[in-house]
């Protein structure tokens, strides 16, 4: 095995030793090569909640693991082994973690050819938990309902859940290695395809970064535009959330009620920009679609009055005893989990964790917008939902303020299509800090990290079951509500 | 208290959309329709250079050209419709849901502007007749094997009360054995191929396979991945396509109703 050089160990020390800080929080560890295709290991670290710092180095051989000083480099470090294959000396866990066993464990696709890769047999090595009246219940990857593929092997006593295990990944779809190659302008096409349902804030934090990469000023008003976009996403993604968490434990009519204020506001997408889920609307240089200054009140007031109904219905909800009985005290993530494993967004937020990324990383619009954080400390169910209904009305505040005072002006400026760089840019997605850095060389993608705030929530989930029953499953997956497709990639 | 919740959402409109404002609607897909009569050679060979996909390609053939476009492979980025100056807008109908992989293309020869014949196909208005016909008893089990999510959203929007897909008899089973027909989105991964193979092999015979979306007919932008094997008819047999990135609610009950529009006028299956 050839040595790490001094210059590396140097760097990768310092990024340890950034991490067993008390006011860093790690953002991602991710690979790639450079023009001479040597590796390198990158370490994102958020430091004080107010700055990203990057500290990158060429990596020659095995580099000490990051994951005995903070969990959250678990899987970070696992895709590391799966994409480039670089060894994490004393990572607790190596198991791959993209790849199934369908796949040889000796190809890395980020450095190997992929081209015809045979399929490959094994089997996957799942903790055993052992005593008397332990059971297994393996769910999935394919579940009941009308979502995404993911297995979750529970260990039971009875009812209750000892240990669950997540086998994720059953999406991977390579994405991260489709941007190679990609004109800077086509990119957003990937990310919009990343997760689905997070398309527009996936689209804006790919857009976002490849601007800072050529240092371009999107005109004010396409901000604007854009943060309408994100805010009125989250209001969706939210109000479903609270509809599906009503819908988990048997409370059908509110479910539906919920269901058809979504829709209301996707229509309202679908009139005013042309997209029920905002797609196309965001390029590198702008937006596409404008406001007529008509349409801005109508579209407004729409959405407004989405918000006030959703408000009042979310009240009712959290005064119906029954409702109140099964989110209170389920599912509990406590504020030392929850930091351990750098979760962020609202799962983070209901575990008393103050970290929102357009309060601690601004950009666009949100540089001129003062945005509330509501906190709360239990980390159950009852929590996540509270942080949603509050966001709801935050967001809609937000989408009204921004209506009426709409910058003037153009919405697109053009980008260079040649030209080299590097940047990232983050947003607050509906599910918390979603993150793109890119490498350009002339014009073209060379490399495209996505830090999805799914793949930095899953492993918590498992650790707010113990002790709850299974039958309580489906309402503590759905308080979290992770993407697959955004954690698999 | 349960009851307040309750009765506010009874007291809420009636937002249920006719069948016939449904049926083909393709509002907010972005997906593009050609306008023949403004279509000339450059405006064609601007939109196919313009596709990030082969959805749009330039085809000729015995001394014709025509403009071909493939709804299977149409990602709906809109870009063919920002350079066909009028030509390529975006569809206000797309009725090519829920069929055959070469029914999802069309052709219009380009010196005559005009499209080349085809069987758009005809679609029933009456709601009462598909539910003569299920019974209230098609049941679909939904198969995600690898799409990012949009799909599923659509999905699920079709049992929300301005579809309600129950109207028809049609509603989403838990287990591909209680399962007549199988709607698999996605371009199939490497790590869901087998499951969706097993998934298939358990929906009682005879079955029906919808492919949906624009991964699930042709890979979409997926497609060249080292992760994915292919559209689903790459791993199992597919009777019908629905297009779309995502196909919206509309789309999806078009398909699903076309999927069954054989059964419903025995005379035009026998002429197709």
């Amino acid at each position: 095995m050839t040595q790490t050089s001094p210059r590396s160990e140097a760097v990768v020390s310092r990024a340890l030793d950034l991490l067993r800080a008390a006011n860093t929080r790690l953002v991602s560890i991710f690979g790639s090569t450079d023009d001479n295709r040597v590796a390198y290991v990158h370490y994102l670290i958020d430091v004080s909640s107010r700055e990203y710092r990057m500290l990158s180095s060429p990596v020659t051989g095995p580099i000490p693991s990051a994951t005995p000083i903070t969990p959250a480099a678990a899987w970070y470090e696992r895709e590391l082994h799966d994409q480039y294959g670089i060894e994490c000396v004393g990572h607790p866990d190596p198991r791959p973690l993209l790849l199934h066993e369908n796949w040889p464990e000796t190809v890395h696709p980020m450095i190997d050819d992929v081209s015809n890769v045979p399929q490959a047999e094994g089997q996957y090595r799942f903790l055993r938990v052992q005593g008397d009246g332990v059971c297994e219940v393996p769910v999935g990857p394919i579940h009941a309902g009308i979502i995404e593929p993911g297995h979750f092997r529970f260990s039971v006593i009875g009812d209750t859940v000892l240990h669950l295990e997540l086998r994720h990944f059953y999406t991977h779809k390579g994405t991260e290695k489709l941007f190679e190659n990609t004109p800077v302008m086509d990119g957003v096409m990937i990310a919009e395809s990343v997760s689905g349902d997070n398309c527009f804030s996936h689209a804006v934090a790919y857009c976002q970064a490849i601007e800072n990469a050529f240092a371009i000023s999107v005109p004010p008003r396409a901000q604007a535009i854009r943060l309408i976009g994100l805010e009125l996403e989250r209001m969706i993604a939210h109000i479903a959330d609270v509809g599906a968490l009503c819908g988990d434990v048997a409370f059908s009519v509110p479910a539906t009620y919920t269901a058809r204020l979504k829709e209301s506001l996707l229509q309202a997408s679908s009139r005013f920009f042309g997209t029920r889920f905002w797609r196309g609307i965001a390029v590198p240089g702008g937006v596409t679609r404008d406001l007529s200054s008509a349409e801005t009140g109508e579209f407004g007031g729409i959405v407004m009055a989405a918000a006030r109904d959703f408000a009042q219905m979310a009240r009712l909800i959290l005064n119906t005893s029954s409702v109140q009985n099964r989110f209170e005290s389920t599912g509990i993530l406590t504020a030392e989990i929850a930091k351990q494993l750098a979760i962020v967004g609202p799962v983070a937020r209901a575990s008393g964790i103050r970290l929102d990324v357009r309060c601690d990383h601004t950009s666009g619009r949100y540089r001129d917008i003062n945005v509330d954080m509501p906190l709360y400390k239990y980390g159950d169910v009852l929590a996540r939902a509270r942080v949603r209904i509050d966001e709801t009305a935050i967001s809609m505040r937000l989408i009204n303020e921004t209506l009426k005072a709409l910058p003037a002006g153009s919405v697109l400026v053009p980008v260079p299509l040649s030209g080299s760089a590097e940047a990232l840019s983050a947003v607050e997605s509906p599910r918390g800090e979603l993150l793109y850095w890119v490498r350009i060389r002339d014009g073209k993608i060379t490399r495209c990290h996505i830090k999805s705030p799914s793949f930095q929530n899953w492993p918590a989930l498992p650790l707010a079951m113990p002790g709850n029953i299974i039958a309580d499953f489906p309402l503590i997956n759905k308080s979290f509500n992770l993407s697959y497709s955004g954690c698999d990639r | 208290m349960i009851g307040d919740a309750v009765e506010r959402s009874l007291r809420s409109p009636q937002v249920l959309i006719s069948v016939s404002d449904l049926l083909s609607n393709a509002a907010g897909s972005r997906m593009p329709d050609v306008h023949p009569d403004l279509l000339t050679d450059e405006i064609a060979h601007r939109v196919v250079a313009a596709c990030p996909t082969s959805a749009l390609k330039i085809d000729e053939a015995a001394g014709r050209k025509y403009l071909v476009l493939n709804y299977g492979e149409c990602i709906a980025c809109s870009r063919c419709v920002a350079a066909g100056e009028g030509a390529v807008r975006y569809a206000e109908k797309v009725a090519r849901c829920g069929v055959s992989k070469e029914a999802l293309i069309r052709r219009w020869d380009i010196e005559s502007r005009a499209e080349v014949v085809h069987d758009e196909p005809a679609l029933s208005q009456a709601a009462e007749q598909i539910r003569s016909l299920l019974g209230r008893a098609l049941n679909i089990r939904q198969v995600d094997a690898g799409s990012c999510n949009g799909c599923e959203a659509e999905i699920v929007a079709l049992t929300n009360p301005y579809y309600d897909l129950e109207r028809f008899g049609i509603h989403f089973v838990a287990s591909p054995k209680h399962a007549d027909m199988l709607l698999v989105t996605g371009p199939v991964t490497r790590n869901m191929a087998v499951a969706l193979k097993h998934s298939y092999d358990a929906v009682p015979s005879p079955k029906l396979v919808v492919a949906v979306g624009a991964c699930g007919c042709g890979g979409g932008i997926f497609g060249g991945s080292h992760a994915v094997v292919g559209p689903v008819d790459a791993v199992i047999p597919v009777d019908a396509y629905i297009p779309g990135c995502p196909p919206t609610p509309s789309m999806l009950l078009t398909g699903i109703v076309q999927v069954l529009s054989p059964f419903l006028s025995p005379s035009r299956r026998q002429k197709s």
